[in-house]
């Protein structure tokens, strides 16, 4: 029987039962819902990401709701990858999750603010002056000037109106200019990957002024110079994914689910895959929980692991057993096969330069650079060949700078690796050892200073006489210890034998067991022996950020390279620490320095202009004796470290800022009056001293950093290593300086530096700082410009992480009076054109730049360096000195060139890393995409670049990485260099061009181009050195190859041609105050360790309540339980940290996890939150930098030679800071400081 | 109502106008006198203070009060939500309360901003602004009586608007505010208690023992694998679901 009677057709009962009678329905109120729809509801949904400091670029869905940002989610709409590769998604961190509450955050900059003194002379002058003249009235009255420089960093803050604030800082800037120059007008901002049209608009800004940018990559010790120095790349990785593809991977120093946690899923996927994982780490960090093994060595000594590594990997898969596809790769693939001079020095044979075709009486009939061509034997003909891809091939002529197994003769060749068969001799060649030398904290061997071991070597008839040659290869393996039977002293033959570099010398230094050390070398090798490469080493800032950085760096080079990973999926080199690539370059660069206008831009590296612009060398402790090679050169390798940058500064290797003491704008004018071409008149008149180099006399007034803009940056509250020097010297403000200078201590004084008794102390006139939240850098500027946020503008991010290029967009407009970094400089640069008539022009600057990597000019000094100021050699405007260039400065029209894209575009065109192309056809479209000028002017038809997304359209359209038809023609460029075909890696994606709502619709993949060495394609995941490898395209050295020999006089006067072990550096900073102001507690003396928070916004930001929270509120250090317990600390004590660099106060963490003898300071910690005075300085405590001072090494400012040569954030020096100690002692009285002289007034009680 | 105007002046950014207007303040207030007398002396003060002020002294002030205080955050919902994501929704609310009033944000301000919310509260009927006052008086209490402890003068506009409204502050939400958010920076034992981590313990009866610890859990997943009596399932029905065994 049917039910049909039973149903009912017209009503539904509804009090039906269902669920056999386990649910029924009711009629009850469901406004409660509500609670719960109201969470979830929104108007729209906005796309947008990160910016600064955080390689994520995670992609975000913004929830917006009657116009209030309400909350975030991750987005998940990336393409798919291909099969058997998981997706990258989900992408984005709990730390990231949190960042809507910043834009109505308590913490916000709402208003533009200025110092209540500054702004009250301003408003004075302003009654009765023109602005231009108003800043002088302030700025050259003593008192007046000191009455608000020595406010710094203690409140006083007024609002102002923008129009009021951008005319005080362009009168600022204008006056600068005219009084002193242009490039006294500094700024910093760093990763411009991250929100590039935000970091474009400053940089634009001062470019066009004639402003120095200032770098970051090196300043934050992130650059790891080993990577220029051996693949002539600033850094290329490959990018997370790849993790998926590698077969062993290490994590070296590296935090990888802390601190790149949207990728940290690619590294568990490789696992479950059957991916071994080594985590060699000092402390049991969140990746250890990861490892297979995790091995554990005493802090900063990794070069000495890693050598210990190479040595068993080279015993037993190169020497012992030789495995076909290593050796074929380093035969191809890296300089080993070269030959290398041995020559006499000190009675000893030392490895010395490259041997070059030039040396050989024919030149080995090279017409074009044989100065710069490098050599080796054949194996077939038995001869000395000269084989294609060397530098000498990159410049000069073209089709042979490749990898082909050729000479160049076009003869196929197979390189010989060793001399051994067909030696002369085994000459005796001399090795440095730097193992033994005293440091109170790292144990050392009693091996002597100079290891002498025998070597196969050939006596071959050169220019000058009968010379002594032996291969790369040979040299390596004897540097390793290795005992091949051709004796010498201290060489091994086994493992358990105590000779450098061996596991059993390493496990006294490293305090890691030697069995680790074999098997963790093994089993990498093995894999990389079956899988043809697929070992893979994440490396990071526990690394980097030491003294002997490179040490560390090239040990693990060398193993990747002698197991053939470089260039290979799934293998490599992977270093991700404040990289963040920018891989839209070549078109980000025009817009960020202005290079459609005036070439070159004015870039500094701010190391050494922090160094000498602090005065930090007047307190240097490290004497270059102390790091010096017991196989230098002959030579005075003499004077302080400062002097090796001021040689460097006027050799042309690294930048100046300022340059010259005389005003740039003047000197064309001299020029002129003497009737000279500006170039010859700088080299006549700084060889003559009519013209000095500011870098001679840094505390000269003439070369004080006058004016400085910080965007983007917390400057001095995370990255300003000697912070208290930063207070002293540069702000002129209260400090914390525990130490003395040298002319106190009566120290060794530089050579080249003139000395002041009297140091200055507030160098800069004004210090504008553009941010959303009152940081540390804040509290000490003089202008603070409010900005918007990252859901508050449009801009794009790219990442090393992953191949998409994001959008930030303006899910609402910017609250309160903030503005874009984009509006702020584009008002700037209006308010300026509108004061600049008062002072300034049409002007002709001039500009100094060093020799730059990637231009024909790398070819300077080939063999020695010569000094033009000791008279050894002419001064040569771009060989021997900084190249000389007039630049026109248009100040009235600054801002119409701001808007615009400029003629250069056309006339010169664009290009990178040595290539150029024409522009034409993109600067045709930008014409019709952003529309022209069409006010009457110098820019009247030039396509406009009005707002952020003009902007953006302006880089997507000339970089070959958004726009196909750019990559096919970098690729054509390219194959005029190398003479093979490359335009096919790009042809099929020719009419692919991105543009900015593109990537707002959906994440967009990148579109491979020559500028960078991987590709991105359905087969492979993008790695570094990819196409060097598969493409056969040259390293960019000078052999050509991955250089592991580094020939040049100061890295073999350094002892670091080839890698060796060096202990940490002795900063002599703890004795000179540990017994200072005892407070009756026991103290302990640790090695300080900044490491990357857990619980801070991309690395910066930890003022969020929901991170301090996490956290514990405040400023901490982990130390080990044993330290804790000698010094009587428990868990949670306020503990002071100092040394002669100044103090810091925090709590203690006291845990299982640190290693004893070190202790841990999570950077960026802010100074505003939870922190009481010092018992040392009587100021309030400092930040993790307070502790710390930078100090230089020589080889980082090595330039004209190669691939050493400079380029900003490519090369140069480094702030590493991790060789510090500091003494921690237990407080015992906590003072709050809580009513200082300007805190909140105490108002008069009734 | 001129008062709630006034009210919101004092709290808002010291300019050459507000200085130049203040002297007139105190006759409304006096004639509206929905102030009570005595607080009126109090305001009378302020408004003397920022009447004869110099515009610069008084702006500093007021950063360093109100702008780089959280604590003292002019933004209600700080106090309230702080950080959390609640906060958008509140103000979101804010916003229609206005609108259904028939007023739109023209300021570039946040919904919560007390002096834009007294001068929406100065358009409304009094008895309705005094209940509306009366919902944040707790804060408007808590923030009185920290500027008490910092002596300042603007404590004085806070507790008029606590007098004011329709409903007094409860001192247990009072307390509540004023020990969650601002510990004390001098007083040390305080903030040892707030940063003090719970020590961790082992063993039955010890931490962890709550709804989440894993005895909890271990003991309902072996209830749940046992042979379920009907009876008993029968008798539990309507039983709170999150009650503890």
């Amino acid at each position: 029987m049917s039910h049909f009677l039973d149903r009912l057709t017209f009503f539904s009962r509804p009090k039906e039962a269902f669920a056999g009678g386990h649910g029924v329905m009711t009629t009850e109120d469901r406004s409660w819902e509500d609670g719960y729809r109201k969470r979830w509801q929104h108007d729209k949904i906005v796309r947008s990401t990160h910016g600064v400091n955080c390689t994520g670029s995670c992609s975000w869905k913004v929830y917006v709701k009657g116009g209030i940002v309400t909350w975030e989610t991750q987005q998940t709409d990336y393409p798919r990858t291909r099969p058997d590769l998981p997706n990258h998604e989900p992408r984005g961190c709990a730390r990231g999750a949190s960042y809507s509450w910043y834009l109505y955050s308590g913490n916000r900059v709402k208003y533009p603010l200025i110092r209540a003194r500054l702004l009250k002379l301003w408003r004075a002058a302003r009654k009765t002056m023109t602005p231009v003249a108003a800043w002088r009235s302030i700025v050259e009255d003593k008192a007046r000037r000191a009455s608000y420089v020595e406010q710094r960093g203690l409140g006083g803050f007024v609002r102002a109106g923008w129009d009021e604030a951008n005319e005080l800082v362009a009168a600022a800037n204008a006056y600068t200019a005219r009084t002193y120059g242009p490039d006294r007008v500094f700024g910093f901002s760093p990763i411009p990957a991250m929100s590039m049209v935000s970091y474009a608009a400053g940089a634009r800004y001062l470019s066009l002024l004639g402003g120095v940018c200032m770098s970051f990559y090196d300043w934050y010790c992130d650059l790891p110079p080993a990577s220029p120095q051996t693949w002539g790349e600033q850094t290329d990785v490959p990018e997370s994914a790849d993790w998926y593809n590698s077969g062993f991977l290490i994590l070296w120093g590296s935090n990888v689910p802390q601190t790149r946690t949207p990728d940290a899923h690619f590294y568990t996927e490789v696992r479950y895959k059957g991916a071994k994982s080594v985590v060699i780490c000092p402390d049991y960090s969140e990746a250890s929980k990861f490892a297979d093994l995790w091995v554990s060595p005493k802090q900063g000594t990794d070069a000495a692991l890693a050598m210990a590594m190479g040595h068993v990997i080279l015993r037993e898969f190169h020497v012992d057993r030789k495995v076909d596809y290593f050796n074929d790769y380093v035969r191809q693939y890296t300089d080993m096969p070269f030959l290398v001079r041995l020559v006499k020095s000190e009675g000893r044979l030392v490895p010395e330069r490259f041997v070059r075709a030039s040396d050989f009486a024919t030149s080995l009939d090279e017409t074009n650079n044989p100065e710069w061509k490098t050599v080796a034997y054949d194996e077939a003909s038995g001869a000395i060949v000269v084989p294609n891809g060397s530098i000498g091939f990159r410049w000069g002529e073209k089709g042979k700078w490749n990898l082909e197994e050729r000479d160049t003769a076009g003869r196929d060749t197979r390189l010989k690796l060793s001399l051994a068969e067909i030696r002369d001799e085994l000459a005796e060649v001399a090795f440095p050892y730097f193992g033994n030398r005293e440091h109170d904290h790292f144990q050392g061997t009693d091996h002597p200073d100079i290891l002498t071991r025998r070597v196969p070597a050939k006596r071959v008839m050169l220019k000058d006489g009968e010379t002594l040659v032996a291969s790369v290869y040979d040299l390596f393996v004897a540097n390793y210890g290795i005992d091949r039977g051709f004796g010498g002293d201290h060489l091994a033959t086994g493992y358990d034998q105590n000779e450098p570099y061996t596991p059993a010398w390493a496990e006294q230094i490293t305090g890691v067991p030697r069995d680790q050390i074999i098997t963790v070398a093994r089993e990498f090798a093995r894999n990389a022996e079956k899988t043809k490469g697929r070992s893979m080493v994440i490396v990071g800032a526990g690394l980097n950020h030491w003294y002997h950085m490179d040490m560390n760096y090239r040990g693990i080079i060398n193993m990747l390279v002698m197991c053939g990973c470089v260039g290979q999926s799934g293998g490599g080199w992977s270093h991700y620490v404040g990289q963040e690539k920018l891989r839209p370059q070549s078109g980000w660069l025009p817009l960020a320095f202005g290079l459609d206008w005036n070439r070159p831009p004015r870039q500094m590296n701010s190391t050494s202009a922090f160094y000498a612009h602090t005065d930090q060398w007047r307190y240097e402790t490290l004497d270059v004796k102390e790091i010096l090679s017991p196989t230098a050169p002959e030579g005075a390798w003499d004077g302080a470290l400062i002097d090796y940058n001021v040689r460097a500064e006027r050799m042309g290797w690294l930048p100046s800022a300022p340059q010259l003491e005389t005003n740039p704008l003047d000197v064309a004018k001299l020029a002129s009056a003497a009737g000279l071409a500006p170039k010859d008149y700088v080299a006549g008149a700084l060889k003559s001293g009519e013209l000095k180099l500011s870098c001679d006399d840094p505390d000269h007034p003439r070369n004080w950093p006058r004016n400085m803009f910080v965007w983007r940056s917390n400057l001095l509250g995370a990255s300003g290593k000697g912070h208290e020097y930063f207070l002293k010297h540069l702000l002129g403000t209260k400090h914390g300086v525990l130490g003395k200078d040298l002319g106190e201590t009566g120290g060794t004084r530089p050579r080249e530096v003139k000395w002041h008794d009297e140091a200055p102390e507030g160098k800069l006139d004004l210090l504008v700082t553009l941010d959303f939240r009152m940081s540390t850098t804040c509290m000490y500027s003089d202008v603070v410009l409010p900005t918007a946020t990252w859901y508050e503008k449009n801009d794009l991010n790219t990442s090393d992480m992953h191949p998409f290029i994001h959008p930030l967009s303006a899910a609402v407009d910017p609250v309160w009076e903030s503005r874009s970094d984009w509006e702020i400089y584009k008002g700037l640069a209006k308010a300026f054109s509108a004061v600049a008539p008062e002072v300034l022009g049409v002007e002709q600057d001039v500009v100094l730049t060093p020799i730059m990597h990637d231009t024909g000019g790398e070819l300077a000094q080939p063999f020695d360096v010569k000094d033009w100021k000791a008279g050894e050699i002419g001064a040569i405007p771009g060989r021997t000195m900084p190249a000389v260039t007039v630049v026109e400065r248009d100040y009235p029209n600054l801002y119409k060139r701001f808007t615009s894209l400029g003629p250069l575009m056309t006339t010169l065109g664009n290009g990178g890393k040595g290539m150029s192309w024409n522009t034409d056809h993109e600067v045709e479209l930008l014409k019709t995409l952003n529309g022209v000028v069409t006010e009457p002017g110098p820019t009247e038809g030039l396509p406009r670049i009005d707002d952020a997304i003009d902007a953006c359209e302006v880089i997507l359209s000339l970089a070959p990485e958004t726009n196909g038809e750019v990559a096919v023609k970098a690729w054509a460029s390219l194959e005029g260099f190398t003479g093979r075909d490359h335009t096919h890696l790009a042809l099929p994606k020719e009419d692919e061009k991105i543009r900015f709502r593109d990537v707002v619709a959906q994440p967009r993949k990148i579109i491979s181009s020559p500028i960078w060495s991987g590709l991105e394609s359905e087969k492979v995941c993008y790695n570094a050195c990819y196409t060097n490898v598969h493409e056969l395209i040259p390293w960019r050295t000078l052999t050509g190859r991955q250089q592991l020999y580094q020939d040049h006089l100061w890295m073999r006067a350094f002892g670091e041609g080839f890698c060796v072990y060096r202990p940490p550096i002795d900063t002599k900073t703890v004795k000179p105050v540990i017994d200072r102001k005892p407070n009756g507690n026991a103290s302990v003396v640790l090695n300080f360790i900044t490491p990357h928070q857990k619980w801070g916004i991309h690395s910066t930001y930890t003022d969020n309540l929901l991170m301090l929270t996490l956290s514990r509120g405040g400023p901490i250090v982990w130390i080990s339980e044993a330290d804790a317990a000698g010094a009587g600390i428990v868990d949670n004590d306020w503990i002071e940290a100092f040394n002669s660099n100044g103090a810091l106060v925090a709590r203690a963490v006291v845990s299982q996890r640190v290693k004893r003898g070190m202790c841990m300071m999570y950077h960026a910690q802010e100074k505003i939150v939870n922190v009481p005075g010092s018992e040392q300085t009587g100021q309030r405590g400092g930040i993790h930098n307070s502790v710390t001072r930078v100090t230089l090494k020589p080889t980082h400012m090595i330039g004209g030679y190669a691939q050493q040569s400079y380029g900003f954030n490519y090369y140069g020096t480094v702030g590493s800071n991790r060789d510090e100690f500091v003494v921690i002692r237990k407080m015992s009285k906590i003072d709050w400081l809580d009513q200082p002289v300007n805190a909140i007034p105490v108002e008069a009680a009734e | 109502m001129k008062t709630f105007k006034i009210l919101s002046a004092l709290l808002s950014y010291p300019s050459d106008d507000l200085i130049a207007a203040a002297s007139s303040f105190g006759v409304f207030l006096e004639a509206e006198a929905i102030v009570p007398p005595a607080h009126r002396r109090a305001l009378a003060d302020l408004i003397a203070d920022i009447a004869a002020g110099d515009v610069y002294d008084l702006q500093e002030r007021y950063g360093l009060l109100f702008d780089r205080s959280k604590t003292l955050s002019l933004h209600l919902f700080e106090h309230v939500h702080g950080e959390s994501r609640d906060r958008g929704q509140a103000m979101v609310d804010l916003k229609a309360t206005y609108e259904a009033a028939g007023l739109e944000i023209a300021a570039n301000e946040l919904p919560d901003f007390v002096p834009l919310f007294l001068e929406f509260l100065s358009t409304q009927p009094l008895e309705a602004a005094r209940d509306l006052l009366g919902q944040p008086s707790h804060i408007l209490a808590a923030l009185g009586e920290r500027l008490g402890q910092r002596r300042s003068r603007y404590r004085a506009v806070f507790d008029a608007l606590v007098a004011i409204a329709a409903e007094a502050p409860s001192r247990a939400a009072v307390e509540a505010l004023l020990e969650a958010s601002d510990v004390d920076p001098m007083d040390l034992k305080a903030l040892d208690a707030a940063w003090e981590e719970e020590e961790v313990r082992f063993g039955p009866g010890t931490q962890g023992q709550g709804a989440c610890g894993q005895e909890t859990l271990i003991a309902r997943l072996r209830a749940a694998r046992r042979k379920v009596d009907p009876a008993l399932t029968h008798q539990n029905q309507g039983a709170p679901r999150h009650a503890n065994p």
